[in-house]
């Protein structure tokens, strides 16, 4: 009977250590991301890059002259237990040399691989993860967030919305955002600055994930008939679902979508329904035209590759598989982690819209080469309105008032 | 103040009788077979990506009508040999039931997951069956909810005329009402449960390609139709055709209401707290015998 | 089973565990699996009493697991309790709250008590994730992400410190094994037997029902109470994501493994679900679709688990073996 246990013992442990045929002659790259469950969407935006920047890699030589090898891992839903696991499978057992991760999480993520030295890039945009990165930032000092925080990505929108060449008709907002860290903190900051200028935020809507009946919220809507109605639900569906259920009866108001206009499922669906919402883009690319030949290089690849335009997360996705890369050529050795860390902090990176660098609690916080782009649906696509810091209208696209407004 | 409420009733009755129409096949299953099918999210979901394979990809001639005529004897076909295949060899076991939950919980992430990796994990779009609004009034509809409201409520009198007057209906009351007595007058028990596995399918199916033609088809959505149907079958009363019917109506204006006047982040914690409070005095829920 | 038979199952298996960090004390990753494989043995094994002996078809085990985690963390974040008293007082709170449970839903028939402890299950993550439970500390839909570390005689027992808090885990876990064997091996396991064929006649033997369940649903949780507690210290951080179907269904294939009702067999299925699940991470999506598989192949075709054959293979033979010898 002992021989029963004893062999589950033995079988497990033989399956434990069977996999990890350890091969020098490539270079590992761990990609956690969300493949399964709700952020399953941006998990595949920020693959399609990273996918790109490999591809590009070991078409040209590769890497110190080995090829990259991507370990993969399904960060599912960024439970607690389920990002450990992952660190530890791909910093622990397979002894990747830099992890790329997109959206991971709001803090245990930065837990979790804070154990390892690797490089660890991720996208959380939200003040709890810099929080934990802050409690420590020796331990956590491998951790690089390639983009802004929710606040200020949410400051930006207000300077977005108050530079708009429009003249609201009163000072009324609504703003309905999601539970989680991310909304609510884009909820917050926009409700604080907005109230600051004499507006009234006439409700707040917190809603959870799946809201897909809206009639409820915009019965209310249409009573207050507010100048903005700001949503931020990183979703598609829940976004999609409300502007089909607002536009049969709209209201006179400016749709600003935040985030939400990024996900790939909203302009696919509503196509030039959507004319007219405006959204923004967290190290962004602007659109339908990039800001110089190079990086329209990128944008027509891109569009070959995956035959749709540029996501949110793929392009600063891309950016900082190739700085890494940059910084592990600069050094010679990818395990010297702390060679490359310190070359990708102090050097940054020349990228394609100029180099980037990465600032206060090692976010690459909005700057010219990595800017916050504002967008209006037009004719179905994406136009980049303004680019941010500093707020400064881009090229010649100008903002159209929405069809339902009615004078 | 009321035309807000009126809306709001309106956006209560809607949401009902899609409720209904979902939880009226879980009901059954369970009233007939006294088999709990927790896979049943997934089936509605496979109403979807139905849908979805023979309008998009190979843009069937006829759109919904041939979708509609289609699906019938597909889903009767899918439920009645998943019925025969994987429930019946479980009821010699005395704690079948039990075994039952167990195998279609298994089942349905067994579904979920196939979905994503043979479509994809992204959601996808159907076309509407019908685009545009009516105007009574002040109040705005859409043709597209009144559509739902009308195939939903119709489906639902079509079944209780099924039930009720067909000798294959009165068969089906007659195993729920006392299996053994049913056959030794000779109504194939096997048969039965089968068909009525076959029938929720079908009813199941038919909300899924409904809702997912005003939604989404989303490979993870089958979890929160699982929960509402599950609720509102518990809540009427398990094995209650009529019980889950009420249920479905009054948690379809429970959410609009709550959702409307204290916000819809209180929605869920209501509709459960409400069940979970029935269950508590009265455990067979609104309708059901125990 | 015997009780010898399941004494030396058990005291191998956790001889076994107990030399195990000699080998792998260095690999976080297999350190990790050990210890998960610990604490979901007892919390699948608290399940396996419910439902196998006690004959309560409860589906609350992970809501009360999860009750176990945040009633500890809320504890030593929002009110600064030291964890050790945290997780027994978080303990206590489980098996009260399994004992408020069990009151209603104990009397009803089978059936319902999934329905019932099903819906709390549900209930939970809209409560942990609303106003109410930030309200109380829970974090909202963020959850918690500083749950501070165990220390006790001036060492600290965390996911930093895999080695000692394993062996705090398993000194847990073996207390906890013998609780629940005497719980099986008692006049309560006798009784639930009698009840189990027949309850009718057991009430005629003055044995009642009602008693004997609310007692072992308030233990059973206050176990399942306390393991949750000491993953919140281990992890360090918690969110509504346990309460996801996916978890449950794991719980639920280590049942189906082991077998109902047939402890220890549930111990084996937990390190073969554990590990299995583990080795299939990377492989994405198809990690859930092949456990869903593997529920519906085992439930279709293994009346009592995946265990119990092969130690009656096994038995079987060594008797064959011994009658051979016997013979020449």
């Amino acid at each position: 009977m002992k021989k029963t246990g004893f062999l589950a013992v033995v079988c497990a442990i033989v399956m434990l250590s069977g996999v990890s045929g350890y091969s020098a002659d490539t270079i590992k790259v761990g990609v956690p991301l969300a493949e399964t469950g709700a952020y399953a969407g941006s998990g595949d935006n920020y693959w399609k890059g990273i996918d790109m920047a490999i591809n590009e890699i070991n078409k040209g030589g590769g890497l110190l002259g080995k090829q990259l090898e991507v370990v993969r891992f399904d960060s599912q839903e960024f439970a607690p237990e389920v990002v450990m696991q992952g660190a530890n499978y791909l910093c622990g057992k397979m002894k990747v040399a830099s992890v790329h991760a997109g959206w991971a999480g709001w803090g245990q993520d930065i837990r979790a691989y804070g154990k390892y030295d690797a490089p660890f890039f991720c996208d959380d945009g939200a003040m709890p993860a810099v929080d934990v990165y802050k409690s420590n930032p020796e331990k956590y000092s491998n951790t690089y967030f390639i983009t802004d925080t929710g606040g200020d990505q949410a400051n930006s929108m207000f300077s977005m919305l108050t530079a708009l060449p429009y003249e609201y008709p009163n000072k009324k907002i609504v703003i309905i955002n999601t539970d989680d860290a991310w909304g609510m903190e884009v909820g917050d900051t926009l409700s604080k600055r907005f109230k600051k200028i004499g507006w009234k935020v006439a409700k707040r809507e917190t809603v959870p994930y799946g809201t897909n009946e809206w009639g409820p919220i915009l019965t209310k809507i249409r009573r207050i008939n507010p100048a903005i109605i700001h949503i931020e639900i990183p979703s598609s569906q829940e976004v999609i679902t409300f502007f089909r259920q607002f536009i049969k009866q709209p209201t006179n108001s400016i749709l600003s979508y935040g985030w939400s206009i990024t996900p790939l499922e909203v302009l696919t669906t509503l196509g030039k329904d959507a004319d007219g919402i405006v959204g923004e883009m967290p190290a962004g690319m602007p659109a339908p035209k990039a800001p110089n030949s190079k990086s329209q290089a990128w944008v027509d690849q891109y569009m070959s590759i995956y035959k749709h335009p540029v996501p949110a997360g793929s392009w600063i996705a891309y950016t900082s598989v190739m700085a890494w890369a940059d910084a592990v050529k600069a050094v010679g050795d990818e395990y010297d982690f702390k060679a490359v860390n310190k070359h990708l902090k102090e050097a940054g990176y020349e990228g394609l819209q100029g180099r980037i660098k990465f600032g206060e609690n090692n976010t690459l916080h909005a700057q010219p080469a990595a800017p916050i782009v504002h967008y209006q649906v037009q004719d179905g696509k994406l136009v980049a309105l303004f680019t941010d810091p500093p707020l400064k209208p881009y090229g010649d696209y100008k903002f159209q008032v929405p069809r339902w407004i009615k004078k | 103040m009321f035309l807000e409420i009126v809306d709001v009733f309106i956006s209560g009755l809607i949401n009902g009788s899609v409720y209904a129409l979902m939880a009226v096949g879980l009901t059954l299953v369970y009233g007939v077979t006294k088999a709990f099918n927790f896979a049943y999210g997934s089936f509605y979901n496979l109403g979807g990506y139905f849908a979805w394979l023979l309008l998009i990809p190979l843009t069937v001639v006829g759109g919904y009508y041939s979708v509609f005529f289609l699906a019938v004897p597909f889903f009767f076909i899918v439920g009645y040999l998943l019925e025969k295949v994987l429930i019946a060899p479980l009821r010699k076991y005395d704690d079948w039931e039990m075994k039952v939950m167990m195998l279609t919980l298994g089942l349905s992430l067994f579904m979920d997951f196939g979905y994503q990796s043979v479509f994809g994990p992204r959601i996808k779009s159907l076309p509407s069956i019908i685009d545009g609004t009516v105007e009574i009034g002040k109040v705005v509809l859409f043709q597209q909810d009144i559509v739902i409201f009308i195939l939903s409520v119709s489906g639902m009198l079509c079944f209780g005329w099924v039930l009720n007057n067909t000798r294959t209906g009165m068969a089906v009351q007659a195993v729920a009402q006392n299996p053994a007595g049913a056959q030794i007058v000779g109504i194939p028990k096997d048969f039965i449960f089968a068909a009525t596995f076959a029938i929720s399918t079908i009813m199941v199916g038919f909300g899924g390609i409904l809702l997912c033609q005003k939604n989404f088809v989303d490979p993870m959505g089958s979890t929160d139709i699982m929960i509402k149907a599950w609720v509102i079958t518990a809540f009427g009363g398990m094995g209650s055709i009529r019980g889950s019917l009420y249920a479905a109506f009054i948690l379809g204006m429970l959410e609009a209401f709550v959702g409307w006047y204290f916000g819809m982040i209180h929605v869920q914690i209501a509709t459960l707290t409400l069940l979970l409070v029935t269950l508590a005095i009265r455990p067979q829920g609104l309708m059901g015998r125990e | 089973m015997s009780l010898k038979r399941m004494v030396v199952i058990l005291v191998g298996f956790y001889c076994l565990m107990g030399v195990m960090p000699l080998f792998f004390g260095g690999t976080d990753y297999i350190m990790n699996i050990l210890i998960m494989i610990l604490i979901w043995a007892v919390v699948a094994s608290c399940w396996d009493v419910i439902m196998g002996f006690a004959g309560i078809f409860s589906f609350g085990q992970v809501a009360f697991y999860v009750v176990g985690a945040y009633a500890s963390a809320i504890l030593s974040v929002s009110l600064h309790v030291p964890p050790v008293y945290a997780i027994l007082l978080a303990a206590v709170i489980t098996g009260l709250f399994g004992v408020l449970v069990g009151l209603p839903c104990l009397k009803l028939a089978g059936p319902y008590v999934a329905l019932v402890t099903f819906a709390v299950h549900m209930t939970l993550v809209p409560f942990l994730r609303g106003p109410m439970g930030r309200a109380i500390g829970s974090g909202g839909a963020q959850g918690i992400l500083t749950v501070p570390p165990v220390s006790l005689f001036g060492m600290t027992f965390s996911s930093e410190h895999l080695v000692p808090f394993f062996y705090l885990t398993l000194f847990l876990t073996i207390i906890c094994t013998i609780i629940l064997v005497l719980v099986i091996k008692s006049y309560w396991g006798t009784a639930f037997l009698a009840l189990k064929d027949s309850e009718n006649f057991a009430a005629s033997l003055g044995i009642s029902a009602f008693k004997y369940k609310l007692m072992v649903f308030g233990l059973t949780s206050f176990i399942t109470g306390l393991f949750g507690a000491l993953y919140a210290h281990y992890v360090g951080m918690l969110s509504t994501r346990m309460l996801s179907m996916d978890v449950f269904t794991i719980l639920m294939i280590m049942i189906v493994i082991g077998g109902i009702g047939k402890y220890p067999g549930v111990v084996v299925g937990a390190v073969i679900t554990v590990t299995l699940n583990q080795f299939l991470a990377p492989m994405g999506m198809y990690r859930p679709l092949i456990m869903g598989a593997i529920v519906v192949v085992l439930v279709l075709f293994l009346r009592d688990g995946l265990v119990n054959p092969i130690i009656r293979l096994i038995s079987s033979r060594q008797k064959a073996g011994r009658t051979g010898e016997y013979l020449s």
